[in-house]
């Protein structure tokens, strides 16, 4: 009995799989794990809108390639110029495009989406309230962006924010709460077809600017809550475009069908080990603040171990002293590496030694050293409950602690606690990722600029250097690129040097794909932009544009 | 009357210390939703926004005696607000919408436990010593040492993932429409087999234990003896007169047991991503989302207290002796 309708609902799915794709293609993608979708499309909201809102259904103003340099790929603007004292921004807005109802696009929406932004500031969650002082309409294809500080890097911030139709959000009593149930978009994909907890499927919008080179029809977007489940979808070929942790990748994903099942794992945010400069206890704050100490804990950190062994070999080892990261090569500061680069090189003795040099000593005869105050060390790393690869990585940091004398141990509070923690100061060492922009700026900016300590988890160290924070204002200030080269290469000299935080690898960035029904995938091969289906990466949208239906 | 006037007074008092439990736990729990939604979009959100997302949350930071009060209306009213993590979608139409696949799937799993236990439970003390008692009991009570959570993990990996027999989640096929039709009924089945299942195997020893050492108790009794020798039939004398007595207990066990269906079953329906209010609280506890988990927890609350209301009530009728008390 059981077996008959297991055999019927396989058959009735069969059928209906080849009924769709006979009149239309629908690729299966997975950008992220929840539990249930919620029927909310307000691409303001940044917590439970629907992942396919953001750049499917409202297209970006410019997409900055990280892969390629930080260029801009224009979409709705044609074109940006900073003012020479990079004070303002002219946007020119592209010619001829509509909203998925028909209606034109013009500088009137742009300048209202800001002000929603602007006005509310629950709808700001990038932060543009820091940023500008107004946004004005100079003509219906020109919007010029007047920002409160002069700055070089606004237009990356700028094209965050999306951009609605004002002839539908202008009568929204309150766009905080509206969850937009029928959603008039410019992106490629704007008709909700089917919406259910467990499945929903966004189509093709009629009025697209761009319709030539979308070449599919339908996303579907299955609800799974886990890695297993996503596994499990993924080896039985349900996936097309998917980002997922599967262990041990090769076997369990790539061997049930080598010939379609791919992947890429691009380096991502980068990881690095916090040390809190203001921890509570005194040994501990005592040693962090001590320059030597944080090269030696640096020096004790087995990284090809971590990439290899904790991260399945998935991540990008980062042995730069300043943890600049192989994705941005081109602005190495050689020196630097000449200068510090046998401090991120895995030595045990070399860190005992080093340790014994700057009066770290085991004065009361327990095994570990303590300051040369005699103070007591002992450190506790955080790493979130469940998270195994950083796990294992933190097992691997504190058996290189203790091999070179310096008493630690590993802790794995629930993600949420291990957040609060990083926000008030309340660890001593915890390993943590900061994302990364299209240039080495952001990650400098979020985890060292001292306008950012103790706001956000990415900025937890508690590191105060005015000198690093006025190279990095500076770096804002000027739109010059040999000036810009010139700058992040003393922002290197300084990081390198004080090892503020001990750099480990870059995160992979989780990308799988099956080309049996569609093919145009970016890789390894294609490295066209970042590949990734979760809704933080605009250059999705070209990854959506690039695939072809197999013929 | 007065037995009962003292029950309904007892459980309002226990109702109301439940709810203050309920209003306090999550709340001592560390982290807030805003820091855990603000880890988990990725760093999209600036801080300054934080203050206002809780506003909008409604975490207006009243004093804790207001915010209890507010949240004891809202009991009466039935209105829970609005869930966090599901937002803008209110408590109460988030825990409706999982409520029935909670309650089929710990309803059937309570039901094919309980019968299939009591059945093995009768027969083990029947034939006590000989082959059916000597593997069906210490069987049951190896399953029912064993935590749910394996049983269900191994169910998954073998007859889900290493072969792909049965689904890895959803209550059925997301791709159909709940209608009245047997390809939808089938995909229910389907996909409610193997958590079904697993929760019904862990279950299956604690009312096949009950039942036997019932049984036994009763065996021993004159009035088995008397119709054994009038020349009834074994079964006769096995199912109408030993296992009908036998039985109050494990009714009563059963009977409670549905009391905590409202609860589900957190780690079956986790495992096998089964969209039921286990997993609901689960999501609620990891995403901090207070109005869910005081919801959630107040509907277990009264499904408790209304399941032993009612096994109070059928003991009046039961046993006389109560009704003068």
């Amino acid at each position: 009995m059981k077996f008959t309708a297991t055999a019927g609902l396989l058959a009735s799915v069969a059928l209906w799989t080849t009924a769709v794709q006979a009149e239309e293609t629908v690729v299966s993608a997975l950008p992220e794990q929840v539990t249930a979708w919620v029927k909310n499309f307000n691409p303001f909201n940044q917590t439970t809108a629907a992942p396919s809102v953001m750049h499917f259904m409202y297209e970006p103003l410019i997409i900055f390639n990280a892969l390629d340099g930080g260029k801009p790929i224009y979409r709705l603007a044609t074109a940006f110029e900073y003012s020479d004292d990079l004070s303002t921004i002219t946007v020119t807005l592209r010619d001829g495009v509509e909203w998925s109802d028909g209606e034109a696009f013009s500088a009137d929406d742009v300048v209202n989406s800001f002000e929603l932004a602007l006005n509310n500031v629950a709808l700001d969650s990038v932060g543009m309230s820091n940023m500008l002082s107004s946004v004005e309409k100079i003509d219906d294809q020109t919007v010029q962006f007047n920002l409160s500080t002069p700055s070089s890097q606004a237009m990356y911030q700028i094209v965050r924010v999306p951009i609605v139709p004002e002839h539908i959000w202008s009568d929204i009593a309150d766009p905080v709460t509206f969850t937009n149930p029928d959603p008039v978009g410019s992106g490629p994909l704007t008709e909700i077809r089917r919406f259910t907890p467990q499945e929903y499927i966004q189509c093709r919008n009629d009025n697209y600017w761009d319709a030539e080179s979308l070449k599919v029809d339908c996303m579907r977007f299955p609800q799974i809550a886990n890695n297993d489940q996503a596994l499990a979808a993924a080896a039985n070929g349900e996936l097309d475009w998917m980002g997922s942790f599967l262990p041990d990748i090769e076997n369990t994903f790539v061997a049930k069908d080598p010939e379609h099942h791919r992947y890429w794992l691009p380096g991502g945010s980068l990881v690095a080990f916090y040390m809190n400069f203001e921890a509570t206890d005194a040994g501990d704050s005592a040693a962090f603040n001590n320059v030597d100490f944080r090269r030696a804990v640096s020096m004790s950190f087995d990284r090809e171990a971590m990439v290899e062994i904790a991260g399945y070999g998935y991540p990008t080892i980062n042995q730069y002293p300043s943890g600049l990261g192989r994705a941005f090569h081109s602005w190495n500061n050689p020196e630097v590496e000449d200068k510090f680069g046998g401090f991120t090189q895995y030595d045990v003795e070399g860190a005992r030694a080093l340790l014994a040099e700057a009066g770290f000593e085991d004065t009361d005869g327990d095994g570990f050293v303590e300051t040369p105050a005699g103070e007591q060390i002992d450190i506790e790393v955080i790493v979130p409950n469940g998270w195994t690869d950083w796990v294992n990585s933190s097992q691997i940091a504190v058996e290189g602690l203790n091999a070179a004398g310096i008493k630690a141990n590993v802790s794995t509070p629930e993600s949420a606690i291990w957040t609060e923690k990083l926000i008030k100061g309340d660890y001593d060492m915890a390993i943590n990722s900061v994302r990364v922009g299209a240039t080495p700026f952001n990650q400098y900016l979020d985890s060292l600029h001292e306008i950012n300590q103790a706001k956000s988890r990415f900025a937890a160290s508690r590191y105060y250097n005015e000198e690093l924070s006025g190279l990095l204002d500076a770096f804002t200030q000027t739109s010059d690129t040999e000036k810009q080269m010139a700058i992040m290469a003393d922002v290197q000299k300084i990081v390198g040097e004080e090892m503020p935080l001990a750099y480990v690898f870059n995160n992979p960035r989780w990308y799988q794909y099956n080309t049996k029904r569609f093919i145009g995938f970016f890789s390894a091969e294609n490295p066209v932009a970042n590949p990734v289906a979760h809704k933080t990466n605009p250059a999705r949208l070209m990854h959506l544009l690039a695939l072809r239906p197999v013929e | 009357m007065r037995f009962l006037l003292k029950r309904l007074g007892f459980y309002a008092v226990a109702f109301l210390v439940a709810a203050t439990f309920n209003f306090m736990i999550p709340r001592m729990l560390p982290g807030n939703p805003a820091d855990i939604m603000l880890a988990n979009s990725g760093g999209m959100i600036a801080p300054e926004a934080r203050e206002a997302l809780m506003a909008t949350f409604g975490f207006i930071d009243a004093p804790l005696h207001e915010q209890y009060f507010s949240y004891l209306g809202s009991i009466f009213t039935w209105d829970f607000g609005l869930s966090i993590k599901f937002y803008p979608m209110p408590v109460t139409d988030v825990l409706m919408q999982a409520l029935p696949w909670t309650l089929f799937l710990t309803g059937a799993a309570l039901l094919i436990s309980f019968s299939v236990g009591t059945l093995l439970g009768i027969l083990a003390a029947w034939r006590r010593g000989q082959l059916t008692d000597a593997i069906a009991s210490p069987t049951a009570l190896a399953l029912q040492s064993v935590p749910s959570v394996v049983v269900a993990l191994c169910g998954l990996y073998f007859l889900s993932v290493r072969n792909r027999v049965f689904p890895t989640s959803y209550a059925f096929d997301p791709k159909l429409d709940p209608a009245f039709s047997w390809e939808f009924f089938s995909s229910v089945a389907y996909h409610g087999f193997l958590p079904v299942v697993t929760l019904s195997v862990v279950l299956v020893g604690g009312y096949l234990i009950t039942m036997r050492n019932n049984m036994i108790g009763q065996l021993g009794e004159d009035y088995l003896a008397m119709a054994e020798a009038k020349g009834l039939s074994d079964a006769r004398v096995r199912y109408a007169y030993a296992a009908r007595n036998a039985l109050l207990p494990s009714v009563t066990a059963l009977a409670l047991s549905f009391g905590a269906l409202f609860g589900g079953s957190l780690i079956t329906e986790v495992v096998f991503n089964y969209p039921g209010v286990g997993n609901l609280l689960y999501l609620g506890i990891v995403g901090r989302d207070f109005p869910l988990i005081q919801g959630q927890l107040l509907i277990m609350t009264l499904a408790m207290l209304l399941a032993n209301l009612a096994v109070d009530l059928a003991y009046v009728f039961l046993d006389p002796r109560l009704k003068r008390a």
